[in-house]
């Protein structure tokens, strides 16, 4: 989002940006429209891929009765290994811009990818949004996997997050030069869950892929726990006992930061996702939950309004 | 298990497939949980050197799967017979030097798993006759399928997957004079385990459980390392009567089917038997409790002159 600043490199190596081509994807079902919720009922899965209009980042991610819907459009393209360079390079904040159709121009932000074959969600102004169409092609600048900004402890990693972004989230980096007492990532997420709330997504490369926190609709009344069920889009949420460097798993004494990227689902083993962009030992990565106050990424921020 | 079933009301149906090899990609090389490197066979193919019984970890091999790996060449015809085959259905070889051979399915990994009674010592060359360790890729198989739909008048709140009837009847436990269902189980697997599959089709695949990296550290160990292939294992607060998910309260049943990894957020993982309320079980532990004790010797019923006959 911003120039390449001195500090813009990966250790002693300077960052490369590469502009990718990704399409607006089309939501997909097979044969039946049906899938089966925790609960054993039929649904017809709603806004999984493709563009969802009126949910914004600061929506509650249960705010829909919706499967795994993205604030925005999700990107794809048509070959598989091309789709999958696409969701593994493209980071958190970074530039997109509009190339065909009726949005042509317009500008947007990846706000976070998901997994399996590969998606890449983009975020864009609401009057954008309406004018895109499945097939539109759309510019992706991707830059920021493999930076590591200095002063970062070594045993924490950061991926998928577009350098010029950090200033908008309440990360806070040690002064390259810190000493071992204070050379700490400090950061501030809405809650920390449980790695045992981790559900797909485990397993899998967290540089490419989401990683689903089951966590079901709000019971009658608003029942449960008060801080689960306000998490919003664009929040930065922690698990706990969760290493992320490469495939996610449990390893305990760790914590995973990620950006709640999509909505909640009635599928079993899924839930609202996060796209992880830090991972370290708790004492180099220290987690300040602000279940009332906290502010993750924002429209505003971002620009696309 | 003396449990009422309506195991005379499922149809059988014979299904098709045959060995598939092992896949890798020109990069060939995966990343382990600090991000080594490694190279390691034990998925896809015939696996020789690890039955039931024998230790799921502890190998040099990754997505470790005893035995024979299945598949359909028809994309749909191949969903048919992962989704159809139970744990303890008849599997018999109809090609190749070990035709005539005659195992069961321990378990789905995407591949049908199909383990035999005699195959000779690893390393002993191709086998001869009837002997399992002559099979290889490409050897086709009858898969006697029978169990979806197999269900328990007694525990309405119970859900069988994947269980061929006579496995069920094997097993020790059954309905109990309160009205739960006892079932031995060799392991109990805390939710922090679960790893790779939560959230896919409980008649698929399995669930790969964490915490069982065999000499790997001690911070990734949630104490699992003493799994056995065939072993019965109790998954705490795990639903999967419609998938598989998180839920507080809920219990699965569950057979180990394949063994060691060395992928991070992976491990030796149960196919699904049994899902329902934790109040609806009483748990035994019961370190017999493994398919060997149950699938090996055959029972009579399963001999192959008989076996495929409709």
């Amino acid at each position: 989002m911003t120039p390449a600043g001195p500090g813009d490199q990966a250790g002693p190596l300077r960052l490369v940006t590469v502009n990718l081509l990704g399409a607006v994807v089309h939501p997909a079902l097979d044969g039946s429209p049906y899938r089966i919720d925790r609960d054993g009922r039929p649904y017809v899965p709603a806004g999984d891929g493709g563009i969802v209009l009126g949910l914004e980042l600061g929506d509650s991610v249960f705010a829909l009765d919706a499967d795994h819907a993205a604030p925005g459009a999700c990107l794809v393209h048509p070959d598989p290994a091309a789709r999958h360079a696409l969701a593994a390079y493209a980071c958190v904040g970074n530039e997109v811009r509009v190339r065909t159709g009726a949005a042509a121009g317009a500008r947007g932000v990846v706000l976070g990818k998901r997994g399996e074959e590969g998606r890449v969600i983009a975020g864009f102004a609401p009057a954008d949004l309406a004018r895109l169409r499945p097939g539109d092609e759309v510019s992706v600048r991707a830059r920021g996997q493999g930076w590591r900004p200095p002063g970062l402890p070594p045993e924490v990693a950061v991926m998928s997050l577009d350098p010029g972004l950090v200033p908008m989230l309440p990360i806070g980096l040690p002064a390259p030069g810190a000493s071992a007492q204070t050379a700490a990532v400090t950061v501030s997420v809405r809650v920390t869950v449980p790695s045992k709330l981790a559900g797909n997504g485990i397993g899998r490369p967290a540089a490419a892929w989401d990683l689903d926190l089951q966590l079901p609709p709000p019971g009658p009344g608003g029942a449960g726990d008060p801080a689960l069920r306000d998490i919003a889009l664009g929040d930065l949420v922690a698990v706990s006992d969760l290493d992320a460097r490469y495939n996610m798993g449990y390893r305990r004494g760790w914590v995973t930061v990620g950006i709640v990227v999509h909505g909640a689902s009635p599928l079993p083993g899924h839930g609202p996702g996060i796209t992880p962009l830090l991972t370290g030992p708790a004492a180099a990565l220290q987690v300040n939950a602000d279940a009332a106050g906290h502010v993750g990424l924002t429209a505003t921020a971002l620009r696309l309004q | 298990m003396k449990v009422t079933t309506n195991a005379a009301r499922l149809v059988r149906q014979v299904l098709a497939g045959e060995i598939w090899p092992p896949l890798a990609d020109r990069h060939a090389y995966r990343v382990g949980p600090d991000g080594q490197p490694f190279l390691l066979p034990g998925m896809g193919g015939v696996t020789l050197d690890v039955h039931c019984g024998d230790p799921a970890t502890g190998y040099a091999s990754d997505h470790l799967e005893p035995g024979a790996s299945i598949r359909h060449r028809d994309p749909g015809a191949n969903m048919a017979l992962q989704f159809l085959t139970c744990v303890g259905n008849q599997v018999r070889v109809v090609s190749g030097p070990a035709a005539g051979a005659t195992g069961h399915v321990i378990g789905q990994h995407a591949y049908v798993l199909a383990d035999f009674a005699d195959f000779t010592d690893a390393g002993t060359g191709t086998g001869t006759g009837t002997d399992a360790a002559g099979l290889t890729t490409g050897d086709a198989v009858t898969v006697l399928a029978v169990g979806q739909g197999l269900a328990l008048p007694d525990h309405p709140r119970v859900v069988v997957k994947n269980c061929d009837p006579d496995l069920l009847a094997a097993m020790p436990g059954g309905t109990r004079p309160d009205g739960r269902l006892e079932v031995h189980v060799a392991a109990r697997v805390p939710a922090e385990a679960i790893g790779a599959g939560a959230g896919m089709a409980s008649e698929y695949a399995n669930t790969d459980l964490m915490g069982a990296y065999a000499g790997l550290g001690a911070d990734l160990s949630l104490g699992l390392e003493g799994l056995r292939i065939g072993d019965l294992v109790a998954l705490a607060d795990a639903d999967h009567r419609y998938g598989r998910g998180y839920r507080p309260g809920y219990l699965t049943i569950g057979v180990i089917s394949t063994g060691q990894c060395m992928m991070f957020g992976h491990g030796p993982g149960p196919s699904t038997l049994l899902s329902g309320p934790a109040s609806a079980f009483c748990l035994v532990d019961d370190l017999d409790a493994n398919l060997a004790a149950w699938l090996h010797p055959q029972p009579a019923e399963y001999a192959p002159d008989q076996a495929v006959v409709p």
